[in-house]
């Protein structure tokens, strides 16, 4: 692919036509709806608002379609940071960090770093996908089940030494995690599978009803019993924006959260979850203050949500470069290509230069706006913290109990999130983290069958997960994570995680 | 505090259970189709299912003027989808578009001695939408240069060619295994999640081959990456003149469509289902549908009520005698 001035001029030309910048802003403005609403994600934005583009042209249709794919990855932020809420699986890791910012009052920025880190992370990541598709795609495609299925594994194991507090007690969130993801229809034989009859069970335990339960519900059980009366935080208009420390103190994970996003997000799957937690893993293991982390670190948020946007986009490496979609949504702006008659395939960019380049320099002029959205939001959103608790928190469980109801219509997930809810709150008391149980029922269907495909391409041998070299890699880094666990059993020198426990208690 | 919170939350729930009791009391005042409809589709976004049904979807909108919404109820080769649409209500309010897989699942259910999910007699077929033949094809870099190049070195190899399929029992292993069947060759079967990413493997190249439907493989073989090897259709295919069919090759009993249909449960009400197959009659006759399906490179093959279910009858017995010639896989 030739990256010419002539290509990006011939993008923004397209672009910048009133018709199609409205189109734009139409679907950012959407897209950070659906990522704010917690229980409409992305892909069901997509899917419903496809039908509407039947009637536009190729360009126009796919610019409008990709801006709430990437608008989405805005949005998911603001629930996480004011309410422990994640308005999207992506947005889990934010709200460890983004809701303790919330309550020291920097709740303003927080949402503004997260904002300028999905800015940059955008904007480079379309600089990656204008001059590194196709060799980048080709390296994605090698990744097989093997490799997908060490990722996951080598990338929960480091979340649980990274997470804080016992290794022991994040692997069996994640173990307890795994289980609860397997409830359900098995995809590959079709069997029920752990439904104990219940008809209701057969779609499985849905992301959104775990996480709201968990995050949300768990939030509001604890602080209605805590002693202390919080106060409600007033924020200041210069409480709004970052401090110049912070700012400074989110350049490196911006920067490493977008490399790391884009890399992650090029690789099959639901890459933008897990480009999160590693992202956040590795802030801490850098960060000269670990201890900060769970506090209120700023480092916390700008890593993740730079890493989510950064893998939404690349996302779109294989679909672009080689026609072929790596995930859900991917499948979804393919299927909406191919009504416009327009086929992606290896010969894409070339056949297709207006389609291709438009959709680049959209993608530079949405980010832009993105960004002009939502600091301006910044200011209102906070306010809503000015709401008095007795008001503020019933509204909240008002929503958690609508928005889980009406993602299937279902009562089932309403009971599935208060019980997980108290199951949050009684975790909580006894220190352990929910992001590594919802991280496992997230991921369990991807891991398992990466899993069984890799034993079916192998006949049965488990040698193929140390045979494959990547796969090898994975999983020797995920075994150093468990030793580094184990040392201090061995060797009793204290770590930082174990004066961070220290300074918990003390706390 | 606590209580108040209870209250509020049970008000909430009272309100709710209120809103949907009024609409279902409307719906029964009125015509048929007075609210949105859904129409499940048993793969996920992106597979042949998908890409016939959202066109079709818009079309019927426009026909019956209330919005109709794709859902993708994905999982187990189609089986949750179908059996979703088994149970649904039968008040055409919930459809479903799905692919030839439908007539199989019960027999493999039978296979393994498992209750039924659903049985043949529990939908309406409305309407045959499409039918397409697939088409076996390999990476350009590997050795099969003919489909007898391929058949020779699985006889040597037994169980050591991998191949992906559309799932378990899926569109894409019944036909892959009805050929292995037909040659007397073993393949080793790699499951995916759909059309998609059974290609994906195959380019990635963690199997040697795959099939799928034209839409899937021409762009990929107009761009050299993949080779077709030959095509399960009754006569070539028009978009690939130079591909034999296997029935030329003389695997006569190898023949295979990805057909898609609309359907409704059973029981649906004659004058709703009157409605549906007149909706469909003219949604396939619209521009914007023949346009579509015309540009996915899929031709349509109209069929109304009383034939699409001969020529479905048809179809269900042939696959149900392939799977019993099959067996169990795995």
């Amino acid at each position: 692919m030739e990256v010419s001035f002539q290509n990006l001029i011939l993008g923004f030309a397209t672009v910048l036509t009133p018709a199609n910048l409205l189109y734009s802003l139409l679907g950012c403005l959407i897209g950070t709806m659906v990522g704010v609403l917690p229980g409409v994600g992305p892909l069901a934005g997509i899917s419903m608002l496809l039908p509407t583009t039947f009637g536009l042209d190729a360009t126009s249709a796919i610019i409008l379609l990709a801006g709430i794919y990437y608008g989405a990855m805005y949005g998911g932020s603001t629930t996480s940071i004011l309410m422990r809420i994640p308005g999207e699986a992506a947005s889990v890791m934010t709200c460890i960090d983004g809701y303790a910012m919330a309550r020291k009052g920097r709740a303003g920025a927080a949402l503004a770093i997260s904002a300028i880190g999905s800015y940059a992370a955008g904007t480079l990541s379309v600089v990656g996908l204008m001059f590194l598709a196709p060799p980048l795609a080709r390296f994605a495609l090698g990744f097989g089940p093997p490799e997908y299925c060490s990722l996951l594994v080598c990338g929960l194991v480091v979340l649980s030494y990274m997470t804080g507090g016992s290794i022991v007690k994040n692997l069996s969130m994640i173990a307890l995690g795994l289980m609860i993801g397997m409830i359900g229809i098995d995809q590959m034989s079709g069997y029920f599978r752990f439904s104990y009859g219940l008809v209701a069970l057969g779609d499985g335990v849905g992301v959104v009803p775990v996480a709201v339960g968990l995050f949300g519900i768990s939030e509001i059980l604890a602080t209605a019993g805590s002693p202390d009366r919080r106060e409600v935080i007033k924020p200041r208009f210069r409480d709004l924006l970052p401090s110049k420390q912070e700012l400074k103190d989110s350049v490196g994970p911006i920067g490493r959260g977008t490399v790391l996003g884009f890399m992650i997000g090029i690789i099959p799957g639901s890459a933008h979850i897990i480009s999160t937690f590693v992202s956040y893993a590795l802030e801490r293991r850098m960060s000269k203050h670990p201890e900060r982390f769970g506090e209120g670190a700023i480092e916390g948020v700008a890593g993740p949500e730079s890493a989510n946007n950064a893998a939404s986009e690349g996302a779109l490496v294989p679909l672009l470069a080689l026609g072929v979609p790596t995930g859900p949504i991917p499948a979804v702006l393919l299927a909406a290509l191919m009504v416009h008659g327009i086929s992606p395939g290896p010969l894409f960019i070339k056949e297709q230069p207006t389609v291709f380049w438009g959709l680049i320099a959209s993608m530079y002029l949405g980010n832009l706006m993105l960004l002009l959205l939502n600091l301006p939001l910044v200011g209102i959103f906070v306010n809503l913290l000015r709401v008095p608790y007795r008001i503020l928190y019933p509204t909240i469980l008002l929503f958690c109990v609508v928005g889980v109801y009406a993602v299937n219509s279902s009562m089932v997930d309403v009971g599935i999130m208060s019980v997980m809810g108290i199951l949050g709150y009684l975790l909580r008391k006894m220190d352990f983290e929910t992001a590594p149980l919802v991280l496992g029922v997230v991921l369990e269907p991807i891991i398992e069958y990466s899993f069984r495909q890799a034993l079916a391409m192998s006949d049965g041998a488990y040698s193929i997960f140390v045979q494959r070299p990547i796969s090898a890699v994975f999983l020797v880094v995920a075994w150093i994570m468990i030793l580094l666990g184990l040392k201090p059993l061995i060797k009793k020198t204290r770590d930082w995680r174990e004066r961070l426990t220290e300074a918990e208690k003390s706390a | 505090m606590r209580s108040r919170r209870v209250l509020l939350t049970v008000m909430a729930m009272v309100c709710i259970g209120t809103i949907g009791l009024f609409a279902g009391v409307a719906t029964a005042a009125d015509s048929y189709p007075n609210r949105p409809i859904q129409v499940i589709v048993p793969f996920p976004p992106g597979g042949v299912a998908d890409l016939v049904g959202r066109p079709f979807a818009a079309a019927l909108e426009k026909l019956l003027n209330q919005p109709v919404v794709i859902v993708n109820k994905t999982g187990a080769g189609g089986a949750v989808g179908h059996q979703a649409q088994a149970v649904a209500k039968p008040d055409g309010y919930t459809l479903m578009v799905a692919l030839s897989s439908i007539s199989f699942n019960p027999e493999v259910d039978n296979l393994f001695g498992r209750p039924l999910a659903y049985k043949l007699t529990d939908f309406a077929p409305i309407a045959l939408l499409s039918s397409d033949p697939t088409v076996l094809v390999v990476k350009t870099s590997s050795p099969w240069k003919t489909l007898a190049d391929f058949v020779a070195d699985a006889k040597k190899r037994p169980g050591e060619i991998k191949y992906s399929s559309s799932g378990v029992y899926g569109t894409l292993h019944v036909a892959t295994e009805m050929f292995a069947h037909d040659a007397g060759i073993k393949l080793r079967h790699i499951a995916t999640g759909g059309g998609s990413p059974a290609m994906v493997a195959l380019l990635g190249g963690h199997v040697d081959a795959t099939s799928g439907g034209p839409n899937v493989c021409i762009p990929q073989i107009k761009a050299g990456a993949i080779r077709p090897l030959a095509s399960w259709g009754d006569k070539r295919l028009a978009a690939l003149p130079d591909v034999p069919t296997f029935k030329e090759l003389g695997y006569k009993n190898t023949e295979f469509y990805i057909w898609s249909g609309f359907f409704a449960p059973a029981a649906t009400p004659p004058p709703v289902l009157k409605v549906l197959r007149e909706g469909a009659a003219k949604a396939v006759q619209t521009p914007e549908f023949k346009g579509a399906m015309e540009k996915m490179m899929t031709p349509i093959s109209y069929l109304d009520a009383p034939e699409f279910k001969k020529f479905w009858d048809n179809d269900a017995a042939r696959l149900v005698k392939a799977i019993r010639a099959i067996g169990k896989v795995e």
